[in-house]
């Protein structure tokens, strides 16, 4: 439940403008948002049918099915296109909503009030001044800005002095401002801005001219280029450290290619993993989805104005894989202790128990046989089991004896019924405590799809090595059993 | 940490919903962001629904809004599953748009709420699905399980 946090609550909203006097401003946010996830277009891009969604957003849509979401017509992630426009014009909306909104939402009445007759401390008039121009000191405001003392004369003069500066300097001040042609009676060739006399130009153009703007042409007319980012920061933790002048330099980082997972090897796709600096581990399914995400955050990265780190997208990657990609497990690569905690819970007892929509219903349906014969075992002899399980000496002092607790043939049928009453499954967050033994035999033979031996080993060994959670009979241990324990059928 | 696709996506919404929804459509709870509860109405005079309000039970996986939400109507004393020849009597709908063939991530709960209005508004037939009782009775599974045929074009 931690998802429901204030922040998912607390959103901007392009509803915010209902009830102001620029109320007709929303559907204007509202062009400014994506259809897909209802924020702000982030890296927006151009599908083949002229729709427009965030890189990260069309990508996954996709992945999944190739058709755009608003009209379903094919596509391929191949032929998005960036809309920078669109992007200039989402940041500058972005920058601007904070005070618009502001100043909608001061009520109306106040505002019409000049900024001579109001008093000194009203915050209102402070508001409307500072809209209407530079006029007033205000120690507070964080923009910095050229004010005048408090007199509007001495503000007039000021700002008069500042506009006039500003005339004279800029078109000098400016390296890349489109120059003044020098008063030489010469033309420049429209092609390689060589001066010429007039008469030569088309002789010119004919015969030497070079094609492009040469370095003798000094200070040719530049377009600005105000959407291009003028660095892109390191992709590459080891290329962090150098100097900023190699970051501008640096190539923007290259798309990936997507793979034609059929055609590879499991080996193969191990390498890919292993080259992009993956994660390995996991069932070839995940393998498959794990890559396939990489691609598609990267990629959607490339697309992006200021893209992340490389590290940040591992945490994305990690984040992705302990939610959306399989629920309970997650990636060896950058996941943290936690990380490697889950994946062997998950190897050991079968991520899908844990997923949030597993249907414990229907499992207990299909393998109420097995249930029924395994209670019937655990009934006879707990302490057995225990012990011909493969190398589960691994089982350190006080586990032995938990796991007999933890299994205790009366607990079951109240375990079950508790399951049943709210059909309400686990959630992988009330999950935390660690898998013990004799129930990873159990869930094994009622038909979870892995090898649970193996991975039964390391998920002891891992499970101790990470130490807080060998704790037996903690209050979390007991959590841990009811919610993992798959629905029973009464039948028995 | 980026917040969740999924609790993004769902607080937008709500927020959204909370400024309002379409007449016939009512938010009943939305205590979390796995499952929100809401009312519909049919706002025409169609004399099958004439009077009743039914609950529809929505829930959101961590895939959302990629992959669509369940959608089911719940059975209470004063709310009953609406007769249509696409909504089975233990709630389940089949629907085009809530498989993953027609699911599209632009749709919201409130767009998937007028749609659900907009079929009732237009059913004239006062019958459950074909094997209706068998399917109740036999089916186990979870919503977005079911491999649904559609067949229908007329909803």
């Amino acid at each position: 439940m931690d998802v429901f946090g204030d922040d998912a609550f607390n959103v901007p909203d392009s509803t915010d403008w209902l009830g102001t006097p620029l109320a007709c401003l929303m559907p204007v946010e509202q062009a400014f948002r994506c259809h897909v996830c209802k924020d702000f277009y982030d890296s927006p891009m151009l599908t083949s049918c002229n729709h427009t969604f965030c890189s990260l957003c069309i990508r996954r849509c996709l992945s999944v099915d190739s058709k755009c979401p608003l009209c379903r017509a094919t596509d391929q992630e191949s032929k998005l296109r960036g809309n920078w426009a669109l992007r200039e014009a989402v940041e500058a909306f972005k920058n601007s909503r904070k005070v618009l909104l502001e100043f909608a939402r001061t009520p109306p009445t106040i505002q019409a009030i000049l900024p001579d007759q109001a008093g000194p401390s009203s915050p209102s008039k402070r508001k409307a001044t500072e809209l209407e121009g530079p006029k007033e000191e205000d120690p507070e405001t964080k923009r910095p800005r050229r004010s005048t003392r408090s007199t509007r004369a001495r503000a007039a003069e000021l700002t008069a002095a500042i506009l006039q500066e500003e005339q004279d300097t800029t078109p000098s001040a400016d390296p890349d401002y489109v120059d003044q042609p020098p008063d030489d009676g010469l033309v420049a060739c429209p092609i390689c801005l060589t001066r010429m006399k007039e008469q030569q130009v088309d002789r010119h153009l004919d015969t030497s001219c070079p094609g492009s703007p040469q370095a003798a042409s000094k200070r040719r007319p530049i377009p600005a280029q105000t959407s291009q980012p003028s660095t892109f920061p390191s992709f590459n933790s080891r290329l962090t450290s150098q100097t900023s002048i190699a970051n501008q330099n640096q190539k923007p980082p290259e798309r990936l290619p997507a793979l034609a997972y059929s055609m590879l090897r499991d080996t193969a796709l191990r390498k890919k993993l292993s080259e992009l600096g993956l994660s390995t581990h996991g069932s070839r399914q995940l393998l498959e989805k794990r890559h396939k995400e990489w691609i598609t955050l990267w990629n959607a990265n490339c697309d992006s104005s200021r893209p992340k780190k490389r590290s940040e997208l591992l945490r994305d990657l990690d984040e992705w894989e302990r939610t959306v990609g399989n629920p309970g497990t997650a990636a060896g690569g950058g996941g943290g202790q936690q990380g490697l905690g889950l994946v062997a819970r998950a190897q050991a007892t079968g991520a899908q128990i844990k997923d949030k929509e597993f249907d414990g219903k229907a499992w207990a349906t299909r393998y109420g046989g097995s249930f029924g014969d395994l209670i019937k075992q655990a009934r006879k002899g707990i302490k057995r089991q225990t012990l011909d399980g493969n190398g589960e000496k691994a089982d350190t002092k006080g586990e032995g004896g938990d796991g007999k607790e933890d299994i205790t043939p009366a607990e079951l049928p109240t375990l079950q019924a508790r399951e049943g009453e709210s059909s309400a499954a686990p959630t992988p967050m009330d999950i935390v405590p660690p898998s013990s033994p004799p129930r990873l035999g159990k869930v094994d033979d009622a038909g979870a799809e892995h090898d649970g031996q193996a991975h039964g080993k390391d998920a002891i060994a891992e499970d101790t090595a990470m130490g807080e959670q060998v704790i037996p009979g903690t209050p979390d241990k007991e959590r841990w059993e009811t919610s993992q324990q798959p629905p029973i059928p009464g039948d028995d | 940490m980026p917040v969740q696709f999924a609790a993004k996506r769902l607080g937008k919404e709500l927020n959204k919903i909370q400024n309002g929804l379409p007449p016939g459509i009512e938010l009943i709870s939305a205590d979390n962001l796995e499952e929100w509860l809401l009312d519909i109405r049919v706002l025409d005079n169609n004399p099958l629904y004439l009077n009743d309000t039914y609950r529809l039970k929505f829930r959101f996986g961590q895939s959302y809004p990629i992959e669509p939400p369940e959608v089911v109507f719940v059975k209470q004393a004063d709310r009953p599953i609406p007769i249509h020849p696409h909504i089975y009597s233990n709630g389940i709908i089949c629907l085009d748009l809530l498989g993953q063939q027609g699911w599209s991530p632009v749709q919201s709960v409130e767009s998937v709420c007028m749609s659900l209005q907009s079929m009732l508004t237009g059913n004239t037939k006062n019958e459950r699905p074909p094997g209706d009782e068998e399917f109740v009775r036999a089916n186990k599974q979870r919503p977005k399980d079911i491999e649904f045929y559609y067949h229908d074009n007329t909803v």
